[in-house]
Parts: C-alpha cells; sequence; structure tokens
C-alpha cells in the first residue's frame, strides 16, 4: 500500500487502523512520511506514542522493526552479530574434511563463506536498512540507551548505511519510516533532535479520549465510556503522582466489561482502581475522593 | 527550495513572498530565543510542499514539527506564531494569501496566548493555589556581574580545580576484565580461532562496568540565601564543566525561590559570565520569596518522575527558611528520598558549628530523608562536600 499525500487521507488511514491521530500528529507523520525524516514522539506515559508505529506499520502493509532501547545495549545488539558458535562448528567441519581428503582446492571459498550471510546474525538497525521502505523502524525508548549509543544511532539515521568489514557497506535503497520515541528521562542531544520532526503527544481532551475508547474497545458501552473518561479526566485534574494515560483508560474500561459491570458506581470503582492508578499514595488520596471522582460522571 | 506555489511568473513572484514570510517567523522564533538554524527554516519550507500553504493550520503544525524540537519551546512558539501570522497588525497579514475562514478556524483550534507573554501564567494561578501574601516573588532580572571582577576571578581559579565526583554504580554493560564472573565467550572464540579453531587455552572474563551516578544540584536563590547564591551558581557552573570535560556523569541543575527553574542548558556556555548572565535571565524569581516545598514538589513531578533523578545524588543548597505548608515539603521530601540515591543538604546558617541543630521548620521536616547536612558557608566547606561526595555509597 502507498502513503498517503495528504494529511485527511492519512488520518483516515489511521483511524481504519484503530488509531485517532489529531491534525498535529497526522501533519507530523505525514511530513515524515514525504521528507522521509525521523519522528521523535515524546509525551506523558500511555498516552500511544508506541502505538503510533504499530499502527502505521499495520495498516500501510509494512514490516515492523522495533529497537527497544534499554541500558547497557551495544551496537552489536542493535546491528549484527556474527554467530560464533555456527563459525565454530564449521571450522570444525572443514578440518575433519581436510583430514580426510585432499580438498584444498575448496578451501578457499569456505574461509570466505565462514563470514558470509549465513553467519551474519541481523538485528534490528541492518534489518532495517535491508528493508528500506517496506519496513516501519520503532525505536523505543530512545532516552533509556546511554550517551555514545545514541551518537551512534544518529551516524546510522543520517544515511542509512551500515559498513560491515568482512561484507561491505549495505546502504538502503529507500530509507524505512522512522519513529522514535522518549519518556524524557535524560536529556537527548540537541544533534539528534535537529536530525528528527518533533511531536509532543498531549492527554486528550474527553471527548476524544471517549472515541479512542470506542474505537479499541467496541464492545463497550457507550454511557460507561464516558463516565470511566469523566473520572480519568477528573484524577488527571488532582494532584497524582502518576496521573492515568489513555491506556489506563482501556483497560478500566475492559476491567469493568470483565467484571461484567455496566455503571461506574463506587463498589464498582474501588475494586477496580488498581487498573488506573498505580501508586500507594495516590491510591489513598483518589479513595478518600473516590465519591467526588465518580458522581456527576 | 521546492517550488510550493507553481512555475508561472506570477506564481513564481507569490512563492518569493512565502518564502520570505517563512524566514522572517524563523527569524522572530529566533528573536523569542528558540535556536532554529537555517536548515530547519528549509526543512519548514520543504515542509510546506506536500501542504496546503494557505491553511493556517498546516503552517502551524508544520512549523510545530520542524522548528521545535523540545516540549519546553511550544508556548514560545505558539505566542511567536500567534503574533507573526493570526494577529491583526502581524506581519504576514499582508503578505500571504490566506482566507478569513482558514483565520477564524485556526484562531479557533489553537489555543494561543496571543499577544501575552506566557509568563504571566503562572502569576493567575497564584491566588487560585493559596500562595501566600507576604511572597515577594520579585520578577526581576539580578546580573550577576555586580560582583566585583578580583572576587569573581580568585573564586573561579579556585573552583575550577574543585571536581565534583558523585559515587558510582554497577551498569549492564561489561568489559573485558582479567578475572570475573561472566566468560568472556566473544573474546575466547576470537582466541580460539586464531589458533584455526583449537580449543581455546584460556578462558577471557568480562566483568560489569560501573558508572559515576547522577548529580543533581538544587540551588535555593531566594532573597534570605542573597549572599550565598551567586558562589552557588558559580560552584554549579563549575561542576557541570568538569563533568563534561572528563566526560564524566551527568550534571543538572535547578534554581528555586518561589518557584522551580531548570537552568542546566542556560549554564551550558562556556564562559562563566555568559552562562551566569544567561540563567539570571531564566530565573524569574531571583531574590524573591521562598517555597521550598512546592519546589521540590515540582522537581519530584516534572523531572523525577521522568527519571532524572533515579538513582543520583540530589545536593539541595538551601536555609530552610519555607513560608510554604511542612506538609508538602515533607511528602516531596520522602518522595525525593524514594526516588534519589543520596540527598545532601547544604545549609549555610549552619556554619561551622558542628552541634548545628536544624531550628526552622522546613529544615525540620526535611531531616529525616537527608543523608548528609553541610554548611556550604564559604570554599571550604564547598570542598569538604566534593571530598565526601565519592563516599556516600
Amino acid at each position: 500500500v502507498e502513503y498517503p499525500a495528504t494529511v485527511a487521507e492519512l488520518t483516515r488511514h489511521l483511524r481504519d487502523g484503530g488509531y485517532l491521530a489529531d491534525r498535529g500528529l497526522a501533519t507530523t507523520l505525514l511530513l515524515s512520511l514525504s521528507l522521509r525524516r525521523p519522528v521523535l514522539l515524546e509525551g506523558e506515559v500511555g498516552v500511544g506514542k508506541t502505538e503510533v508505529a504499530k499502527v502505521l506499520a499495520a495498516v500501510f502493509g509494512r514490516r515492523l522493526i522495533r529497537l527497544q532501547c534499554y541500558e547497557g545495549i551495544t551496537t552489536s545488539q542493535a546491528l549484527y552479530e556474527w554467530d560464533y558458535a555456527r563459525q565454530m562448528l564449521q571450522i570444525r567441519a572443514l578440518s575433519a574434511a581436510q583430514a580426510s581428503e585432499a580438498a584444498q582446492a575448496a578451501e578457499e571459498p569456505s574461509i570466505d563463506q565462514l563470514f558470509g550471510p549465513k553467519f551474519l546474525l541481523e538485528r534490528p538497525l541492518l534489518e532495517a536498512v535491508r528493508q528500506g521502505d517496506r519496513a516501519v523502524l520503532l525505536i523505543d525508548e530512545v532516552d533509556r540507551a546511554d550517551d555514545e549509543f545514541e551518537a551512534f544511532l544518529l551516524e546510522v539515521l543520517s544515511d542509512f548505511q551500515i559498513s560491515i568489514p568482512e561484507v561491505g557497506t549495505i546502504k538502503a535503497d529507500s530509507s524505512p519510516v522512522v519513529i522514535l520515541t522518549s519518556n524524557r528521562t535524560r536529556e537527548l542531544h540537541d544533534a539528534l533532535r535537529r536530525r528528527c520532526l518533533y511531536h509532543w503527544i498531549g492527554y486528550p481532551t474527553a471527548e476524544r479520549e471517549a472515541e479512542i475508547v470506542a474505537v479499541r474497545e467496541p464492545g463497550a458501552a457507550g454511557q460507561l465510556t464516558g463516565k470511566v473518561v469523566a473520572a480519568v479526566q477528573r484524577l488527571r485534574e488532582l494532584d497524582l503522582a502518576k496521573p492515568p494515560g489513555v491506556a489506563e483508560t482501556i483497560d478500566w474500561v475492559r476491567t469493568l466489561g470483565v467484571l461484567g459491570q455496566t455503571e461506574l458506581t463506587a463498589d464498582a470503582a474501588r475494586d477496580t482502581l488498581g487498573a488506573v492508578v498505580k501508586d500507594r499514595d495516590d491510591l489513598d488520596l483518589v479513595q478518600d475522593n473516590l465519591a467526588e471522582i465518580i458522581s456527576g460522571a | 527550495v521546492p517550488n510550493p506555489v507553481g512555475t508561472a511568473p506570477a506564481d513564481r513572484a507569490a512563492a518569493g513572498r512565502f518564502t520570505s514570510v517563512l524566514l522572517g517567523f524563523g527569524r522572530e522564533l529566533r528573536a523569542a530565543g528558540l535556536r532554529v538554524g537555517t536548515g530547519d527554516v528549509l526543512s519548514y519550507l520543504a515542509a510546506m510542499a506536500p501542504l496546503d500553504p494557505s491553511d493556517l493550520l498546516d503552517l502551524y503544525w508544520a512549523g510545530r514539527a520542524t522548528l521545535v524540537s523540545r516540549h519546553e519551546d511550544e508556548p514560545v512558539y505558539d505566542r511567536v506564531f500567534g503574533e507573526y501570522f493570526l494577529a491583526e497588525d502581524g506581519p504576514a497579514r499582508g503578505q500571504l494569501t490566506v482566507s478569513a475562514e482558514s483565520v477564524a478556524k485556526a484562531q479557533a483550534e489553537l489555543v494561543l496566548p496571543g499577544t501575552e507573554p506566557p509568563d504571566q501564567q503562572p502569576d493567575e494561578e497564584r491566588p487560585l493555589l493559596g500562595w501566600m501574601a507576604s511572597d515577594v516573588d520579585a520578577l526581576k532580572h539580578r546580573s550577576f556581574t555586580t560582583c566585583t571582577p578580583e572576587e569573581l576571578a580568585a573564586l573561579r581559579r579556585i573552583m575550577t580545580r574543585m571536581r565534583l565526583t558523585p559515587p558510582r554504580r554497577r551498569t549492564r554493560r561489561t568489559q573485558p576484565a582479567r578475572a570475573g564472573t561472566e566468560p568472556d565467550l566473544r573474546a575466547t572464540i576470537r582466541e580460539s580461532m586464531r589458533m584455526h579453531g583449537e580449543p581455546p587455552g584460556q578462558l577471557y572474563f568480562r566483568r560489569r562496568k560501573t558508572k559515576l551516578r547522577p548529580l543533581i544540584l538544587v540551588l535555593d536563590v531566594s532573597g534570605s540565601m542573597t549572599a550565598y547564591s551567586r558562589h552557588l551558581l558559580q560552584f554549579a557552573h563549575t561542576a557541570r564543566h568538569a563533568a563534561r570535560q572528563a566526560q564524566a556523569g551527568r550534571v543538572e541543575v535547578f534554581c528555586f525561590g518561589s518557584r522551580l527553574t531548570r537552568i542546566t542548558r542556560e549554564l551550558a556556555s562556556q564562559r562563566v559570565d555568559t552562562a551566569l548572565e544567561e540563567a539570571a535571565r531564566t530565573v524569574a524569581d531571583w531574590d524573591g520569596g521562598t517555597r521550598i516545598g512546592p519546589s521540590i514538589d515540582e522537581l519530584v513531578r516534572t523531572w523525577g518522575r521522568g527519571g532524572l533523578c533515579r538513582g543520583g545524588v540530589v545536593v539541595i543548597c538551601s536555609d530552610g527558611l519555607d513560608r510554604g505548608d511542612p506538609e508538602v515539603l515533607a511528602l516531596a521530601m520522602e518522595r525525593l528520598a524514594r526516588l534519589c540515591h543520596r540527598i545532601v543538604w547544604l545549609n549555610p546558617h549552619k556554619g561551622d558549628d558542628p552541634d548545628f541543630r536544624p531550628s526552622s521548620v522546613g529544615m525540620m521536616v526535611a531531616a529525616p530523608h537527608i543523608d548528609l547536612l553541610l554548611s556550604g558557608h564559604d570554599l571550604a566547606s564547598l570542598e569538604e562536600l566534593a571530598g565526601t561526595l565519592p563516599t556516600l555509597n
């Protein structure tokens, strides 16, 4: 499937895939598709940063290649690695063959094969470069990787080519769509920000959130959804250490659905509060104000 | 530069006008303090190619995506966009062919602060939050350059020799080691390959690397700390640059009086004077009242929750004279203590008195969560801090 050319079209496609993008996000994504620049998405926890890449890949029939960043991630975990164990076995097999018969002539190519594609373990970045436009590359939680890794990432993102000394340079014929997400645990380098289009995903408005829940949980009753959304919006206004994201709202609706609740009563809310509030202090605060939070909802 | 309109001569003139409008917008943003490079403006122009140049919403979002790279910069962008494109007498009004309908739609959909500077917002919140009337939020720019040159030079000389080294922690990364717990399979097999695939004669090992913990300096710049805050800022600047030169851990610097301001980026300038001026311009409540509780609370909420303080050493420099609710401070300190590795408190009023007992309410409330209490009233005590910091394991 070709990528669309207008914002409206892209929004419609994403909606078909179960993702409601607002004008800003849709514009940024469209620009990324047409300018072929990576998008850096930041925002509160649970507002659907990772989801964007997943839906983009699903809707346009691209392969989603995910590079989950974490502290201590190394280039061999992101790029490629030689399969040492297999190489080892191959060497043993070669020398055994050599001992039995004089296969000297065949020796040269076998050694070359040792560093051929058969023994190369592709990791996400190399895979993305090979796939080119057929892939969507998601670099998740880039802020968790260390600074040095970021510099390396910058190099790969700028020209999408990877040099493997034994094999040569591999270059993407067309660059894949790249989506980076960050939770801002660490300030990213300016250089990396420069390279990307930037978008901040905030909490949605009540109507929008209700729409999102309706798209993601089609089975939920509209009335219940409305009440849950209103309650969550009120929770966000409350002074919580960990305000609930959209993912929590969906979870809450789902939890209530599993329990067969059709109303957001005080008892039902108390029993299922764990789906939205995930901090002990917050829980105390919410328990005290529970009536207010769900009343009038 | 892609041509957003067309190729006929009249169209080309329009395209030229359009380009100059966007260039002007870039200049305005730069004047407002955003870092907008020529490359960014070029991206902006390129971004408008697949979009509709007569639609203000497209203009807005394309600019947001290409010219802004930080969430904190968005209010400034919004303000400048409002002034430049939306205001009746804005520079772009006569130049751009924008339908009145588009303007109305943009004004309705974008919640722009109009021509009001964004600094006004917290002030409006104040009565709502119940801020105390006695708090003088002195919104004035205090110049650091009033310090005598000799004094500054002497301080600088001594301070640049000081190194703040936070304690270390183990990371997930490993490094080759003579002896260790994990065998280094890669190195061992590489060695074996060198021997034409013979079984390795020697096993190589790896062990876990260690890394410096992040250091977070939180400086009180309120009225009661006037005598010390300048030194503290100078100290923060040195600490930050020493860490950067040595490529050692991360140093974050915050200031607070009646509210918290992050000045890490402002202190980035190599020249001390420029950096301090820059910081003074950012800190709006220089020499004002103190609200430690809400400031620490904000640190935990906006920065700490994101992970900035996690596992770090937090150094708070304050006299603990809090005008706010002690309850807030107690809760915030408790949260902070759980989040970071160690909390060091520098209280200049402690002085050289070894039997110092915290007398202010703020200090008493914070005391249970403090791991180390030092004075920080002179260079000697700052040296003491530098000396004890690496041992805070």
